[in-house]
């Protein structure tokens, strides 16, 4: 055999790899496009200078100016905060520590069962949840009344239902970034702090709490940004008069879509963005220096 | 070792069941203050489960672990006046190196003023002065494994557990550690309970050894003493290189006469005792107590065994040289003879005599 004779094989096994190479970058290229094109747009026209969602007539705050001085909107966006800082704080401690049951009491009757309803709230569709919770609320007597609390002089509208609510399915999500972060963990090092004359408490505070604080951050920001962005549970759990931010952009697309409408969207897009990253760097940054030899 | 003290540590018939497993099985030991005590065993022998009873981080089934006298029940791992080296060290990732060193005064509660000079004084003794602001892990295995050492010394445990704490360590750095920390526990004066699996950091390290299997001690003494005098086949087997030789008995009494399978008699000072006439037995020699003669220069000597065999393999190892010697009946000896002046030297194929003292021969019973 000659040697021209040789690589000519080869020399079509390359170009079809190389082929294959590109089609698969325009593949993924055209999925990104696919979900991110729409976000893109949206997030161009709330810069629109006019009323038109679909034609472009130069850049402009004015949509953002007008979105500021919504008093309906400033107060929902109010509500949804308060919302998610209440229910994450809540749900945080709660998923933190059915995480660590879990993870510490491997076998005992009813495990199975544990398991299957702190998963449940990630599995089933909201739509189901937000019913059960409406059906509850009713039939206990609980109802969806919105509770106003003088707090030191601050007059709060707290919506124990949607409170509630959301709690009821981020102590699932807490719980799962929880336990990723436990199962990982030594547990020799809490056997080392006991040795070391920390009882069990101080054993908690002392090492089992700052090891496990990447997995306790990323789950309460998971839980903070699922909580702000939720729709259909707040929809179902909120007694009259009482908006979250989607909440209150639903009633105002049934009116019509206006830029404001993007300029809002715009915002918690932002938010939610800055709040996944956050996330996702408290779940990071600490293991680099977590890294052990062994 | 003073008898009459009271020991630092005793296991009275201590048993731990694991759901079906026996992982620890009536198990017994004195272990008196001061002393450099070694747990040996293969893995899963239950040396591990017995230094995590005496830690507190097990709870004995049955019987009962007493430190300094003391029983001690149901204690908790921070009740114990006794502190650990973990196998992984265990070093807390969060912290520095001074703060691990410093978490047993602080949480005894002991003013921040003498927290910081024992922790000085600790980082000297292990040799890691000006490393107190490191983290675990930017320091090598070595470093870490000192750390621990420190993290556990510094609180002056009445006994120091510690759980194969070089067996991350390379072979070199495993010698030097292994003569540090001899040092050190000869310097502060703490009884060292020390698991190994490995008989030769146990032999070069420990004062006393037990040497455990499958949850039971079935030796326990000197290094010198289960080297040249081991009271069963395991113990023979496990610890140093061991010829055996497969044998029936034939006679007990002063001492033990056996019968080779090829129909040679060979006596042996000592045999397990609950050996009987016709039994199977192993008898067990070590390579260096072995010699080799041509067979027309087999000296008549008193005491002595003599067999027949042809050289297989020869290893020359610079201090010796090893020599394989198969007998008749397929049984294959190690010989082990000194490289000096004067000594005959063999070749493969060569047909030799092996001999031994009676002194050098144990007779143990054999077992599956």
């Amino acid at each position: 055999m000659t040697a021209p004779a040789a690589s000519q094989p080869r020399l079509s096994h390359r170009l079809r790899h190389e082929a294959l190479r590109v089609l698969f970058h325009i593949y993924g290229a055209a999925g990104y496009l696919f979900f991110y094109l729409p976000i893109i747009i949206l997030v161009i026209f709330s810069f629109n200078d006019s009323r038109s969602v679909s034609q472009w007539a130069g850049f402009s705050w004015r949509w953002y100016e007008a979105m500021l001085q919504d008093r309906q909107i400033m107060l929902a966006l109010w509500n949804s905060v308060f919302v998610a800082v209440v229910s994450t704080a809540i749900a945080t401690v709660l998923g933190t520590l059915a995480a660590m049951a879990l993870e510490r009491y491997r076998r005992f009757p009813g495990r199975l069962f544990a398991d299957i309803t702190l998963y449940l709230p990630i599995i089933i569709p909201d739509i189901a949840m937000a019913i059960m919770l409406l059906a509850f609320f009713n039939l206990s007597g609980i109802g969806l009344h919105v509770w106003k609390v003088n707090f030191f002089g601050v007059r709060l509208a707290v919506p124990f239902s949607v409170i509630i609510g959301h709690v009821a399915f981020n102590i699932s999500f807490v719980a799962v970034v929880v336990q990723a972060r436990l199962a990982q963990m030594d547990r020799t090092l809490e056997e080392a702090a006991q040795d070391l004359y920390a009882n069990p408490w101080r054993t908690f505070w002392r090492v089992t709490l700052p090891l496990m604080m990447p997995g306790v951050l990323g789950g309460a920001l998971l839980a903070f940004t699922l909580s702000l962005d939720d729709f259909v549970i707040t929809f179902f759990t909120s007694g009259a008069g009482f908006n979250t931010l989607p909440v209150r952009v639903f009633g105002m697309i049934r009116k019509g879509v206006t830029p404001k409408i993007n300029a809002v969207s715009s915002l918690m897009l932002g938010f939610s963005l800055l709040l996944v990253t956050l996330a996702l760097l408290a779940a990071r940054g600490r293991d680099e220096r977590n890294v052990r030899l062994f | 070792m003073v008898e009459t003290s009271v020991p630092a540590v005793e296991l009275r018939d201590v048993v731990k069941r694991f759901a079906e497993v026996i992982a620890v099985n009536h198990v017994s030991l004195k272990i008196a203050p001061g002393e450099f005590f070694a747990l040996l065993g293969p893995s899963g022998s239950g040396k591990t489960t017995t230094l995590r009873m005496i830690g507190g981080f097990e709870l004995p089934t049955e019987g009962e672990v007493f430190i300094e006298g003391e029983p001690q029940g149901y204690k908790p791992p921070y009740q114990r006046p006794v502190n650990t080296v973990f196998q992984n060290y265990a070093l807390f990732p969060h912290m520095t190196v001074a703060q691990n060193i410093a978490f047993g005064l602080e949480m005894r509660g002991v003013p921040r003023e003498e927290i910081r000079r024992r922790v000085g004084e600790m980082l000297e003794l292990v040799r890691l002065s000006g490393y107190e602001r490191r983290r675990p892990h930017q320091l090598s295995g070595g470093e870490q494994q000192r750390v621990a050492l420190a993290r556990a010394l510094i609180n002056r445990p009445k006994v120091l557990l510690l759980d194969e704490p070089l067996g991350a360590l390379d072979l070199k750095l495993r010698k030097a550690m292994q003569l540090e920390l001899k040092t050190i526990q000869e310097q502060v004066g703490i009884t060292f309970i020390y698991v190994t699996h490995d008989q030769e950091e146990a032999i070069t390290m420990a004062d006393r050894i037990a040497v455990m299997n499958r949850g039971r001690v079935l030796q326990v003494g000197t290094p010198q003493e289960v080297y040249e005098h081991p009271e069963n086949l395991f113990v023979a087997d496990f610890i140093g290189d061991t010829n055996f030789i497969p044998v029936q008995v034939q006679q007990v009494g002063d001492g033990v006469q056996v019968l080779t399978v090829s129909g040679a008699v060979l006596l042996a000072h000592w045999g397990e005792p609950t050996l009987n006439a016709g039994s199977e037995a192993m008898m067990a020699v070590r390579p260096e107590r072995m010699r080799l003669h041509r067979p027309e220069e087999v000296p008549q000597q008193e005491g002595w065994n003599a067999v027949e065999g042809i050289i297989r393999h020869v290893i020359y190892h610079g201090l010796d040289i090893r020599y394989e010697v198969h007998l008749a009946g397929g049984t294959t000896l190690h010989v082990r003879m000194p490289v000096g002046q004067g000594e005959t030297r063999f070749q493969r194929g060569e047909h030799v005599v092996v001999s031994w003292p009676h002194a050098a021969a144990r007779v143990f019973r054999s077992e599956s």
